[in-house]
């Protein structure tokens, strides 16, 4: 039954449309085992779509994927039982506590009720759920929801696990905390793959891969994909930030302006000599007093406008 | 001048058992961008609507641009734009129709509003989807021309409901460039939102967790406050030195990046040898410690810390 | 609140809902095909049933003339001959036993009467207890009496050499009505389908339009702009005002072509009187959408808040003189009681409304009341 030779997700001109739509365009990817694969983009880029798809829960319009060496199109009810899946919007029946949910997904999954004693009884244990057990889970806080909402996706210890944007609303610390519960996850040997439109915490994948209108715009590991900017990105300490902007956006060196706090971030083109000289003179030319300028570590989501920005594509 | 532009005293927000909002005490000077900035069920969005009249209050006093919100709902409201959460705008009716149906509603005058609207798509780079319906613009558009809509009374003061999230990174950009640009108009502007990248853009800010204001400053004031040195540690795997590190004596704070710390610590708290060396102890793999400065989200994870400590 | 305000937000708010009607499929279909497909569908079953209609014979005359009619009837695409009968118990066994729909009995001296160009005496015996189909069959038989009369009095005006019009009617079919003395015929039906359906349409239209707002979130646009309540009301009122006004038109244009049945008197207050009725459907649609959580809820609510009361109490089906006295207050409260009296006058009595200004200022008042409800319930809240 399990087939762990093989790669954990095999996706090959995988596309999905929606009558004139295309929400999906002939994507590629290969997953390992035991990594964690961060799909990361805007809503409507095609996440969810692409997750639904390797669930089974969308027939493909072309193209093929596996899942576990399941083929995704024929073979579903086998896939389902190999998958976990947390979806985007709160899964879990808020009149039944976080225990009586356990069970209930157990039961779905045909986990007996030995097992399922024991099941809870572990993921108690890993996830931290013990305050929260028996409480109703439509009276706990969102980042409690969504450790439980993950110990009922992985109850019946699947291989394979699909999280749809778990951390988007959560606090700093849940959010920490559910990225370590992720890493434990691919520790024991699971692979994670994870959507999210939050360009920061997508560092802690193993590998990301950036959709962009239904296409994979980038497809590599965090820290190679931020030292295509390395040396690029800037922080400009001025008296007037929003002039500051203002004065550096009409630049046509200039990629990438905005705020961020009271300073400046801005990114430069590349192959530029000399940029902080050329900087402080677009400032200085629009009687802008310059404090410091200094280059900063670039962010993913810099990476991202850099993909998609720089073409001047919007979104149509 | 002198009176704030929006202000709440006690402001108090039940529903059944759960307290939503919870004598929550707020002051923004005009011409401010203030980031209130809090987790899903903080009591972000139960303030907005607090603001707007769209909720009752069980208590407490709110002012928004001089006028009482709980006499005069409708003074206020024509004095107000709001984005809302969820998409405020007509689904079938293009982004013409939709603006001419907030124009209508306000009752502006359309010359005015016509060059107001101009303006404005312009600005949004929407001009050329104008007879697009709404139901069929993507995320970004949509917020676009939701803020339009909401822009075109030329409100005193602007009421955010996270107003990016899950919005492409360019369209964000565009939407933060009409926003900065508010302030010299005169305009106020409340933006809530759960992130601190999106926060550390504001002028000032409210955290907001339980309902309250727990701590309000620019971004530069709340790092200062609540993080005292900050070192990166380039390790692997995180996970493990996450915890290790977590423990250790005067550290406030770690969070972990793909392959590296972040940890907080207080200013007599382990040095970067130390905390190096106590990783390669468990036999971790450092591959190097630097200092470096401390940004609005370290503050915001340093100060859920603190609060849960207390 | 200035007065051009007040129009100029009420006329956005109308605006954006006409578009919106115009825009969603949906939308388009329930107010084009359901009018037209409900009435479609009662058409069906009562032609089905017509097909079905099989017929006793209690000659009293045996006469040529007799037989004449009785061949011409088994003939006709309506009826089917089932036997000739002796008695009258036969008959009332065959009816109550279901065999057949209804019975003729001809009198003695019927051959004889017609003969003399006189008008010859015909029973008809119907099962009232299936209303519908006794009303139908009575309207059938009518007509095709009508014809064969007809005929008649031309053949036997033609061998006296007289104008055909000099002569009397030479068969005079009395209707007796079995079980259901009050017997509605197909003219009787159809304006009141025609009332049920709309009442029930018009609340249904109207039902979806706050809280579909709310469900997809402009609703929070709407209500943080300065608008008043009754400006948000009038303003969704406009729009299907009119809509249900065409509706009407739709209905009438429908029974006309399916049934043969066109409103004989006023059209055009037949229209009026038809927005006024249908305002105070409207509005509990409205009011309905103002406090139902969700779309599908507000659906079923107009459903049945509109549907069954119309139905039941109003005279649709059973009088309302024969209900209880608590019944026939109720009755009085409920827009379709008026409205029935007065679409049916114009449809069978072929007059305008004058006659009537009792029930039309009823309806003018339940309207307004409703208006009135539907203001009140609407929150500009999210709570």
């Amino acid at each position: 039954m399990p087939r762990d030779g093989g790669p954990a997700i095999e996706v090959n001109a995988l596309t999905k449309r929606f009558g004139d739509f295309v929400a999906v365009d002939h994507i590629s990817f290969t997953i390992d085992r035991g990594e964690v694969f961060g799909f990361l983009g805007p809503n409507g880029a095609g996440k969810s779509t692409t997750i639904r798809m390797l669930s089974g829960l969308l027939l493909p319009s072309e193209g093929s994927a596996t899942v576990d060496g399941l083929d995704v199109g024929t073979e579903t009810a086998t896939l389902r039982t190999r998958i976990g899946y947390m979806p985007q919007l709160f899964s879990l029946y808020p009149d039944l506590t976080t225990r009586e949910n356990l069970e209930f997904y157990g039961g779905l999954y045909g986990v007996g009720d030995d097992a399922i004693v024991r099941r809870i009884e572990e993921l108690t244990q890993t996830i931290g759920l013990q305050s929260v057990l028996d409480q109703l889970t439509g009276t706990l806080s969102t980042g409690w929801r969504q450790r439980a909402a993950l110990a009922c996706a992985i109850v019946h210890e699947p291989p394979i696990v699909f999280l749809d944007e778990p951390t988007s609303g959560v606090d700093q610390q849940a959010r920490q905390q559910f990225w370590d519960l992720i890493a434990d996850l691919a520790a024991g040997g699971t692979t994670v793959l994870v959507t999210t439109h939050l360009m920061e915490e997508a560092e802690r994948c193993t590998r990301l891969g950036m959709i962009s209108r239904g296409s994979l715009i980038a497809l590599d590991t965090p820290r190679a994909l931020l030292e295509t900017l390395e040396g690029l990105v800037f922080v400009v300490d001025v008296d007037e930030p929003l002039a500051g902007v203002r004065a550096l956006s009409e630049r046509s060196f200039v990629r990438d302006v905005g705020l961020s706090g009271t300073r400046i971030r801005v990114r430069v083109a590349e192959d530029l000599s000399d940029v902080r000289a050329r900087l402080g003179q677009a400032l200085a030319t629009a009687g802008i007093a310059v404090r410091e300028i200094r280059p900063t570590r670039p962010s993913l989501e810099d990476v991202f406008v850099a993909l998609v920005g720089d073409a001047g594509g919007e979104d149509q | 001048m002198a009176e704030a532009s929006v202000r709440t005293k006690g402001l108090c927000k039940r529903f059944g058992e759960i307290v939503a909002v919870d004598g929550l005490d707020l002051r923004v000077e005009a011409g401010e961008i203030f980031g209130l900035v809090g987790s899903d069920g903080a009591g972000k969005t139960t303030t907005l609507r607090l603001l707007t009249g769209l909720m009752a209050p069980d208590s407490g006093e709110i002012m928004v641009a001089g006028v009482d919100v709980r006499a005069y709902p409708e003074d206020a409201r024509r004095r107000l734009g709001y984005l809302p959460q969820t998409f405020a705008l007509h689904g079938d009716l293009s982004i013409a129709e939709n603006i001419r149906y907030f124009a209508d509603l306000f009752c502006q005058d359309l010359g005015e509003v016509a060059e107001r609207r101009d303006e404005l798509l312009d600005a949004t780079g929407l001009a050329e989807f104008t007879e697009r319906r709404a139901q069929d613009l993507s995320g970004g558009m949509k917020q676009k021309a939701a803020l339009i809509c909401a822009l075109i009374h030329r409100p005193t003061v602007l009421l955010l409901d996270e107003p990016t999230r899950g919005v492409d990174p360019v369209s964000r950009r565009d939407l933060w460039q009409i926003v900065y640009e508010l302030p010299a108009e005169g305009v106020t502007v409340i933006v809530a939102t759960p992130d601190a990248d999106e926060a550390e853009r504001c002028s000032r800010i409210g955290v907001i967790a339980g309902g309250a204001i727990v701590d309000a400053g620019t971004p530069e004031e709340l790092v200062a406050r609540h993080t005292a040195r900050l070192i990166e540690v380039a390790t692997e795997p995180t996970r493990q030195a996450r915890r290790l590190v977590h423990d250790m004596p005067g550290v406030r704070a770690v969070s972990a990046l793909g392959g590296h710390l972040r940890v907080s610590l207080e200013d007599d708290g382990p040095s970067a040898d130390e905390i190096s060396s106590a990783l390669a102890d468990e036999g971790l793999r450092v591959e190097g410690v630097r200092e470096v400065e401390p940004r609005l989200e370290d503050a915001l994870l340093a100060l859920e810390v603190e609060r849960d400590a207390a | 609140m200035s007065r051009p305000d007040t129009l100029r937000r009420t006329l956005a708010v109308a605006r954006a809902e006409w578009i919106h009607n115009w825009r969603d499929p949906r939308s388009l279909a329930i107010i084009i095909a359901l009018p037209i497909m409900l009435l479609l569908l009662y058409g069906y079953a009562i032609n089905f049933e017509l097909r079905e209609l099989t017929f006793a014979v209690q000659d009293w005359d045996r006469s040529e003339q007799s037989a004449d009619l009785i061949d011409t009837l088994a003939r006709s695409d309506y009826f089917t001959f089932h036997s000739l009968v002796e008695t009258g118990e036969q008959i009332e066994r065959l009816i109550e036993g279901g065999e057949v729909r209804f019975a003729i009995v001809i009198m003695p001296g019927f051959g004889e009467q017609i003969a003399a160009g006189k008008t010859g005496r015909v029973q008809v015996l119907l099962d009232g207890a299936d209303s519908t189909t006794a009303g139908i069959a009575q309207g059938y038989l009518e007509g095709v009496m009508r014809a064969h009369s007809a005929r008649l009095m031309k053949r036997w005006a033609k061998s006296r050499g007289i104008p055909a019009s000099a002569a009397q009617p030479p068969i005079q079919p009395e209707p007796r009505v079995l079980y259901n003395p009050e017997l509605k015929t197909a003219s009787f039906i159809v304006p009141g389908l025609i009332a049920v359906i709309m009442t029930m349409l018009a609340a249904l239209l109207t039902s979806g339009c706050i809280v579909r707002e709310r469900e997809a979130g402009s609703f929070e646009g709407l209500a943080s702009s300065p608008i008043a309540p009754v400006e948000i009301i009038i303003g969704k009122l406009l729009p299907y005002a009119g809509i249900a006004v065409f509706d009407v038109m739709l209905c009438i244009a429908t029974g006309g072509l399916i049934f043969h049945i066109w409103p004989s008197g006023d059209r055009a207050a037949l229209l009026v009187v038809s927005l006024v009725y249908l305002i105070a459907s409207l509005s509990i649609g409205l009011t309905i959408s103002s406090v139902a959580r969700s779309h599908q809820v507000a659906t079923l609510i107009a459903f049945l808040t509109t549907m069954l009361p119309t139905m039941l109490l109003t005279g649709f089906v059973f009088p309302v003189r024969s209900m209880p006295k608590l019944l026939q207050y109720i009755s009085q409260m409920i827009p379709a009681t008026h409205f029935l009296v007065v679409i049916r006058a114009i449809y069978l009595k072929g007059t305008g409304v004058g006659p009537y200004i009792r029930e039309v200022t009823a309806l003018a008042l339940i309207s307004l009341v409703f208006v009135v409800v539907a203001a009140k319930a609407f929150r500009k809240s999210l709570e």
